[in-house]
């Protein structure tokens, strides 16, 4: 029995703190992971992980190898114009790079979850730039926190207890001199957490855009302050929060899903950045700094290299193997029903996105490559099991501050089970191979 | 403090105890009889003591143990109580920056997330029984846990 020191890759935060008790074959013991966390570990021994490759045949799946799989996939990859790759999110960098590569050589378009989570934040951000921190810098050096429509008790539970509990060491005190913002139009667990100093705002739903506007409007013009304050908020609670924000010595706004998943959500997030920079040009002693908070654990790490590559975050379109200008999301291109089939990596959709899109998604040849099953595996064409990566295969991954973070390989995968990396590299040999 | 509103106020000391606060805290947790406030038997606190002794009950003098609850069902693993807990900070270093402390648990360890629920370790080292004074009164980890999941009670 050996105890380490190892990351969790149960969710974006990644913690690097995290001791396991293993004996080379299972994880007996999880110390100081939180429940995500212990979840991802228990894993390995689930009663929904997939273990064998999978072929639909008359409607009803069918044990097969791994080379059968990879061959019945690549050959309906050839027979396609339009393949569609999704997913990503949570898998290492490595697969990532695998997967555009893939994506360019079949002529396909290629998108991850970020297309409908903060790689919008990200896509605002080439215009009007952004103030990015760290976590180590919250610790050590924060003094305001903002939970902006995040629940971050919930959605990522360790993330309060390093960022606002902690004591840092160029301050004499933690929680104490760490004010707590929380705008939010449900009470959620996150305002279970607030001290007497902190503020808490109800917001109107769908109303953050006014507040924003009113805000900047103050930047500019001192007083303007309307009388009856803006959405839900008095003009107190708004002179209070004014008076935070551009005090702070270093301030931070965690963004969440509440401002993202808003009808004009692009809208709201230019003109917060664009609040965030007049603050900052305004404010003399600090600056203020915006924090993505995104689930999935490699979910920025897609952001990264396709940046790198290609020069665009997320929707990869490939023609002539080069990337073309394209509009389109991977939600526009399953409404308008432009692909023929798709390629799933480690990720649900069929249970994310709406009914009616699923619906279409179902309809054409499905290849799922994860590890445990979901909504999509049952109406998977062909499903290819593959190791769970930051457990039973190593590889990098960034962190929801934009720091990459190297996960390795604790355990052997059981029945000699790729790891995505390897999958998509076999899909390319074949592909390259048979044409 | 429902207790401390009516005890005299006058700190005399005559009960061994340094302020009157202290005698409630003790008073709450059995440690103390209501007679042992001797200016309390006095004609002019007639009212309060009957009062005190409406409160208190027929659980006088028992002395009451420190249980602190930690409810697994509700609890998500987060460790905010293992970092905001004083004894912890001092005892282990790494939860100064919101790490897990480190495994075997430290002697005076008062919190540890395990297989991603809390757990209480060394009760005895607790604030509220080896401590003097205000900080005594520490509920830290009932008043910062997201999910109040933990209650602190004397039973």
């Amino acid at each position: 029995m050996v105890s380490k020191r190892s990351v969790c890759s149960g969710c974006s935060l990644l913690c690097d703190d995290i001791i396991i008790k293993t004996d080379g074959l299972y994880i007996e013991e999880v110390i100081g992971a939180c429940l995500k966390g212990k979840e991802r570990f228990d894993q390995i021994t689930a009663k929904n992980r997939i273990l064998n490759p999978l072929i639909r045949k008359n409607s009803e799946l069918k044990k097969v190898t791994l080379e059968e799989s990879i061959e019945k996939a690549i050959s309906i990859i050839k027979k396609s114009s339009k393949p569609l790759l999704y997913g990503f999110s949570t898998t290492s960098c490595e697969a990532q790079l695998a997967g555009i590569e893939l994506a360019r050589l079949i002529n396909g378009f290629i998108d991850s979850n970020s297309t409908i989570c903060q790689g919008k934040v990200l896509k605002v951000s080439k215009e009007t730039g952004m103030t990015l921190t760290s976590i180590s810098e919250i610790i050590n050096k924060a003094d305001l926190l903002i939970l902006w429509g995040a629940n971050a008790a919930e959605s990522i539970p360790r993330l309060l207890n390093k960022v606002l509990f902690s004591r840092g060491k160029f301050r004499m005190t933690g929680r104490e001199i760490k004010t707590l913002i929380v705008i939010d139009p449900v009470k959620t667990a996150s305002f279970g957490v607030m001290g007497v100093r902190d503020i808490a705002l109800q917001i109107e739903p769908g109303k953050d855009i006014d507040l924003i506007r009113v805000l900047k409007e103050e930047c500019c013009i001192a007083d303007s302050v309307p009388n009856n304050g803006v959405a839900g908020i008095d003009k107190d609670d708004l002179k209070r929060l004014l008076l935070h924000l551009t005090g702070a010595e270093n301030g931070v706004i965690i963004t969440g899903q509440g401002i993202l998943s808003s009808q004009s959500s692009l809208n709201v997030i230019k003109e917060l950045l664009e609040l965030v920079q007049l603050i900052n040009v305004k404010q003399k002693k600090g600056r203020i700094s915006i924090m993505m908070l995104g689930g999935h654990y490699n979910m920025v790490g897609f952001d990264h290299v396709a940046l790198s590559i290609c020069g665009k975050n997320h929707s990869l379109q490939f023609l002539n193997n080069q990337l073309i200008e394209s509009k389109e999301t991977i939600v526009s291109k399953i409404e308008n029903e432009d692909f023929d089939c798709s390629i799933i990596v480690g990720t649900d959709p069929i249970s994310h996105l709406p009914w009616q899109l699923s619906k279409k998604l179902m309809a054409k040849p499905l290849i799922l490559i994860d590890n445990k099953q979901s909504a999509t595996s049952y109406v998977a064409d062909i499903i290819i099991p593959s190791a769970i990566t930051g457990i039973e295969s190593g590889g990098l991954a960034y962190r929801l501050d934009h720091i990459p973070i190297e996960l390795k390989k604790i355990i052997k995968p059981p029945n000699d089970i790729l790891s995505d990396e390897e999958i998509l590299t076999k899909i390319i040999y074949g592909f390259k191979e048979g044409r | 403090m429902e207790l401390y509103k009516f005890l005299p106020k006058t700190n005399c000391k005559k009960c061994g105890k340094p302020t009157c606060m202290a005698f409630a805290l003790d008073l709450l947790q059995g440690k103390v009889k209501i007679d042992d406030c001797s200016p309390l038997l006095e004609p002019k606190y007639k009212k309060n003591y009957d009062a005190l002794k409406d409160l208190i009950g027929s659980e006088e003098g028992q002395e009451k143990e420190l249980k602190i609850d930690v409810d697994t069902e509700l609890c998500d693993g987060c460790g905010i109580c293992v970092t905001i807990c004083p004894v912890n900070a001092r005892y282990c270093p790494p939860t100064l920056s919101g790490k897990a402390p480190d495994y075997p648990p430290e002697n005076h360890q008062l919190f540890q997330v395990k297989g991603g629920k809390c757990e209480l370790l060394a009760i005895e080292h607790c604030r509220r029984i080896e401590a003097e004074g205000r900080e005594r009164e520490c509920r830290v980890c009932e008043t910062y846990c997201p999910r109040e999941a933990i209650k602190i009670d004397f039973v």
